[in-house]
């Protein structure tokens, strides 16, 4: 699943560990999502959403494309 | 980020006190085992209340230690958790297809030795702290 959080964080000049500290994870659970590793669970993509007060779909994209 | 600041790093602070938990518990199952296994030998002559009162002991310190465990992966985040979750499974595995084994060496005439049932434990230990280890590295 690719994601913007990278970006967004980066906008505000937060590190990962800032991140990680608002949202309750590990900073290597902000890295692993960050790099599409790992995918986030849908509480803490909602939680993401508020965090930067913004729809969860201008967050993440699941890549899905209707046929 | 003021806003942040403010806040107390949660889940280092969760982390910290389930780990010293469980720390606490495993070492005193650890401690209580140790008594089961030398206490009626060395301390108590084989009486068999003192060696009843060591086994309950120990399963009070293994139920405790079972729970800090619980806790302390209720604690962490959810990556932590499906590291923790895919170790298990392959830990469980591993030790299945060891054990079920491993007591059939002896039988078939493999091994002369009689198989040791703790020496499963080592394995279930190893497997897991290696799965462990390759499951942190696969989201580095």
């Amino acid at each position: 699943m690719k994601n913007r959080l990278k970006v967004l964080r980066a906008e505000r000049d937060w590190t990962q560990a800032d991140l990680a500290e608002a949202l309750d994870v590990s900073r290597q659970t902000i890295n692993a999502i960050e790099k599409g590793k790992f995918d986030p669970s849908l509480p803490l993509a909602f939680k993401a959403a508020r965090l930067f007060a913004m729809p969860i779909e201008e967050i993440f994209d699941d890549e899905y494309e209707e046929g | 980020m003021n806003a942040m600041s403010t806040k107390p790093e949660k889940l280092a602070q969760r982390m910290k006190r389930s780990s010293k938990q469980l720390m606490i518990w495993t070492f005193g199952w650890v401690f209580s085992l140790a008594i089961v296994a030398f206490g009626p030998k060395f301390i108590w002559d084989f009486g068999s209340t003192f060696t009843l009162i060591a086994v309950t002991v120990n399963l009070i310190m293994g139920y405790k230690m079972i729970i800090a465990n619980k806790n302390h992966l209720e604690d962490m985040d959810e990556m932590q958790r499906k590291i923790q979750f895919n170790a298990m499974a392959i830990s469980l595995g591993v030790s299945m297809v060891f054990g079920a084994l491993y007591g059939l060496v002896e039988a078939v005439k493999l091994f002369e030795h009689e198989p040791n049932p703790s020496n499963i434990l080592f394995v279930m230990g190893i497997s897991y702290g290696i799965a462990i280890f390759f499951g942190y590295r696969r989201y580095a």
